[in-house]
């Protein structure tokens, strides 16, 4: 208990809104910032709300993934399908592009179900036949990017994106707001209701915190992680979905890129790598900061090596700078 | 003492874990060459005193001599360079392990940096013989023994150690007669061989048998030291009882007739922890369960809640058989029932999360519509409960691991009554809380009985079982070995029965054979 008595010491110091806030959220936010800071510095250009909206719109396809992410993370497990759940996603919906104007129809609501059901295997098998989640995802991620391979046969698949996706990617409804991040937006919403206002919400916090605190409790411990398990393969799958629409195209590995992005945006928005704490803000702030280092290495004209290398030192500093958090336990 | 000189002696230690204190100036000494047993109630300060002795934990005070000079232990280790050596009640062992490599695992003798197997299995045939039990082959693993051969094992890994004071806590309770007698063959040897045995057990035909010298303890002092035999059966239960009662219960309404069952159970049983149990407990009534710690009482209780699987038996909800497959189907508004756990920090409360969200945790199906939780209902009802139970928190959006331990129960108490249960099993619930906390609770506890509530009270406090309860099942190996109506239940039948001694324990010892 002294860890607390001590946050809450340093935190009576602060604003009120700020002691309200989580510390990890309040420090993503400040590096937000910095980086931008340190960006301008660079050339002007960082400031601009053409730069700023075209991140944003980067993003959200980032912003997809991690939403499931989180929610699994919450439940103290990790799902390691999203690469080829991202490409299975993205490749399923263009496949069904191909079969006619009803396919075209189908085709983003195909794409996702092919997530769900990756995440419904994910879910049986760490929920009712308690394989850690870590070795299950590893396998379906596996088994996804075969089925893949036999069906393409190894090289990028030829069919291409519907317009409904490409609209949805790159398209304009409001004015100089891009669809993706509206989507993006809507969805954060929906997870925001989820966690606060519903039961299930309440579930997921109480099973990453104690589960058999829960269990006792009467929750069906079970079905929740495989709820969770779904929604996070339905979520990557989407966010394929939108990827396959902004690049016209499905493509193999297209995924390979999300994995630790969203595993690191989550964990640096101060959601607990062992579950049980952690808002959506965070994840938010999580989301652009990853985005935001990204898109300045690369400005930067760092080599690609040079990049991945600051890239994972950066946030390994980060994680360090929020202390790891106090034990409650 | 013989005029004797003391091995080992231990003056003025005490030690408080809180508030609650578990040692207040013990004082023990004990001799070279004799079986020293310790008796004493549950919570006693019998195992605090142990650990104290094998460097497990640190007294608050009081000071230990090894051979008239003053130790302190550190560790573990440090009191088993000394020679203080002791086998606890959980086994210890690795189960994947050999059982050479158990035997030494703490001090492996090595050649050149690597473990020299040879040595060791030489050290493990020494100890094992030593030990009584050369039948076992050393590089058997220790997963394929039985539980009794594993406490050989056990044994035999202490005496490894080489140690001149051994300590058995509870070290035969796993035990079949035929081992238990092996076992006293093999202690009555090594006292011969001078070394001193320190015996805990909640069996006094085993204390009666073995012992040279007994202490009793009672509130973390040692109340009496007597040579063995001295004392009748009854004698030693009044030691060990002999405390002042204060009225803190509420007084238990008169009965008319038996009352009408809403819970039952039918011959439940599982794995070797529960035997045949067959109860009701009827509308309006509390009824205890009795006995030492660890007898069944505990997985009775999960039974009912549908926590264990494989569970054989029938258990009846208002005269209907059901079946109850996990506490989602307990909770149930046709079954009704509650369960207040064992340990609150890690079975009853997310301790990180806020006292508003754990206290609606367990009623968020009904204060939800389409799984959207309605917060106004949420409230009111949180309201009601914090005024019920007088929960005294700084607010509902703080940790509850803020809170202090009385108020905590409250809360995991309170999040249960929100849904109104007809069937409470509690778990004992007052355990490490204040007195006026558990004052409280008892008159919760008679509320809710008197407004039909069926409650199953398990304690480890027979004060709590005599003041709370209208009938008392005391276990024993998992099997209920005694009822005790109204005036039946006093400390002294509870206790005789928890020992399982026939009659009233006073005449003379009747083993029940373990």
């Amino acid at each position: 208990m002294s860890d607390t008595t001590l946050i809450g010491g340093i935190a009576g110091r602060m604003p009120k809104f700020l002691r309200r806030a989580d510390p990890a959220v309040v420090t993503a936010f400040a590096c937000i910032v910095l980086l931008l800071l340190v960006g301008s510095l660079y050339s002007r250009s960082f400031l601009s709300p053409e730069y700023l909206l075209q991140q944003l719109k980067v993003a959200s396809f980032l912003g997809v993934i991690a939403t499931g992410m989180m929610l699994v993370i919450l439940l103290g497990q990790i799902d390691l399908s999203v690469p080829w759940s991202v490409a299975v996603g993205a490749m399923m919906a263009c496949a069904a592009a191909a079969y006619g104007p009803l396919g075209s129809v189908l085709a983003i609501p195909f794409g996702i179900v092919c997530g769900i059901a990756i995440g419904v295997v994910n879910g049986i098998g760490v929920a009712y036949l308690r394989i850690p989640s870590m070795i299950i995802t590893l396998a379906t991620n596996a088994v996804a990017q075969g089925l893949m391979v036999v069906y393409t046969g190894g090289f990028s698949p030829q069919d291409s994106a519907t317009p409904a996706m490409r609209y949805l990617a790159t398209g304009f409804a409001i004015p100089a707001v891009p669809n993706a991040v509206i989507i993006w937006a809507l969805i954060g919403a929906a997870m925001v209701f989820l966690l606060t206002r519903t039961g299930f919400g309440r579930a997921v916090y109480g099973i990453g915190n104690r589960e058999r605190a829960a269990y006792l409790s009467g929750i069906d411990t079970r079905r929740v992680v495989m709820v969770a398990f779904a929604v996070s393969g339905g979520l990557s799958a989407f966010g394929g979905v939108l990827l396959a629409g902004y690049a016209s195209k499905a493509a193999q590995s297209m995924g390979d890129a999300y994995l630790l992005p969203s595993i690191a945006a989550v964990v640096l928005g101060g959601t607990s790598i062992l579950g049980g704490r952690g808002s959506y803000l965070g994840t938010v702030a999580g989301v652009i900061l990853i985005t935001l280092l990204q898109s300045i290495l690369s400005v930067m004209q760092m080599p690609e090596a040079g990049r991945q290398i600051v890239y994972g030192v950066v946030i390994v500093v980060m994680l360090l700078l929020y202390g790891r958090a106090p034990a409650s336990r | 003492m013989d005029g004797a000189v003391p091995l080992f002696s231990m003056q003025g230690i005490s030690k408080r874990y809180g508030g609650v204190r578990a040692l207040e100036k013990a004082e023990l000494s004990v001799t070279a060459g004799s079986i020293h047993a310790i008796l004493g109630e549950n919570g006693a300060g019998k195992s605090t005193l142990i650990k104290v002795m094998a460097g497990v934990v640190a007294p608050d005070e009081g000071r230990m001599l090894l051979d008239g000079s003053e130790v302190s232990f550190a560790s573990p280790a440090a009191a088993n360079r000394a020679g203080i050596v002791c086998i606890f009640q959980e086994l210890s062992l690795i189960p994947e392990l050999s059982v050479a490599d158990n035997i030494v695992i703490s001090d492996p003798p090595k050649r050149f940096g690597l473990i020299d197997r040879k040595a060791q299995r030489r050290i493990a045939e020494e100890a094992l013989a030593r030990a009584g039990a050369s039948d076992i082959h050393p590089l058997a693993l220790v997963k394929d023994l039985p539980l009794s051969r594993r406490q050989m094992v056990e044994i035999a890994k202490a005496l490894a150690r080489k140690p001149r004071i051994l300590i058995l806590d509870e070290a035969t309770s796993a035990l079949t007669a035929t081992d238990v007698a092996k076992i006293f063959g093999v202690l009555k040897r090594l006292r011969e061989e001078g070394l001193a045995l320190l015996y805990i057990s909640h069996r006094m035909n085993e204390i009666a048998e073995l012992a040279d010298q007994c202490t009793v303890f009672r509130n973390g002092r040692n109340v009496a030291s007597y040579a063995a035999g001295s004392k009748s059966d009854s004698e030693v239960v009044e030691l060990m009882i002999g405390r002042e009662y204060s009225h803190i219960f509420p007084p238990k309404p008169a009965r008319h007739g038996a009352a009408v069952p809403v819970l039952e159970a039918r011959n439940l049983c599982w794995t070797d922890r529960l035997d045949n149990v067959s109860l009701t407990v009827g509308a309006g009534e509390v009824v205890g369960l009795g006995g030492l710690d660890g007898q069944g009482q505990r997985e009775l209780l999960l039974a009912f809640f549908g926590v264990l699987r494989g569970l054989a038996g029938e258990i009846l909800v208002d005269g209907k058989a059901v079946s109850i497959a996990s506490p989602s189907a307990a909770r149930d508004g046709r079954i009704g029932m509650a369960l207040i756990p064992e340990d609150r920090k890690t079975e009853g409360l997310m301790l990180p999360m806020t006292v508003r969200e754990n206290l609606s945790f367990a009623a968020l199906d009904r204060l939800s519509k389409a799984g959207v939780i309605d917060r106004a209902t949420e409230q009111r009802l949180i309201d009601d409960m914090v005024e019920l139970l007088a929960i005294k928190t700084a607010g509902l959006d703080i940790p509850v691991g803020a809170l202090s331990g009385g108020n905590q129960q409250k809360v995991v108490i309170a999040k249960w009554l929100m849904r109104q249960p007809r069937i409470v099993l509690l778990n004992d619930p007052t355990r490490g809380i204040d007195v006026g906390t558990k004052q409280e609770l008892y008159q919760l506890m008679r509320k809710l009985a008197d407004a039909g509530a069926a409650i199953l009270f398990y304690s480890t406090d027979y004060d709590e079982l005599i003041g709370c309860c209208d009938r008392v099942l005391v276990l024993y190996d998992g099997a209920v070995k005694r009822e005790l109506v109204g005036a039946e239940i006093t400390e002294h039948a509870l206790i005789a029965s928890a020992l399982n001694i026939h009659g009233e324990g006073a005449g003379p010892l009747q083993g029940e054979g373990a």
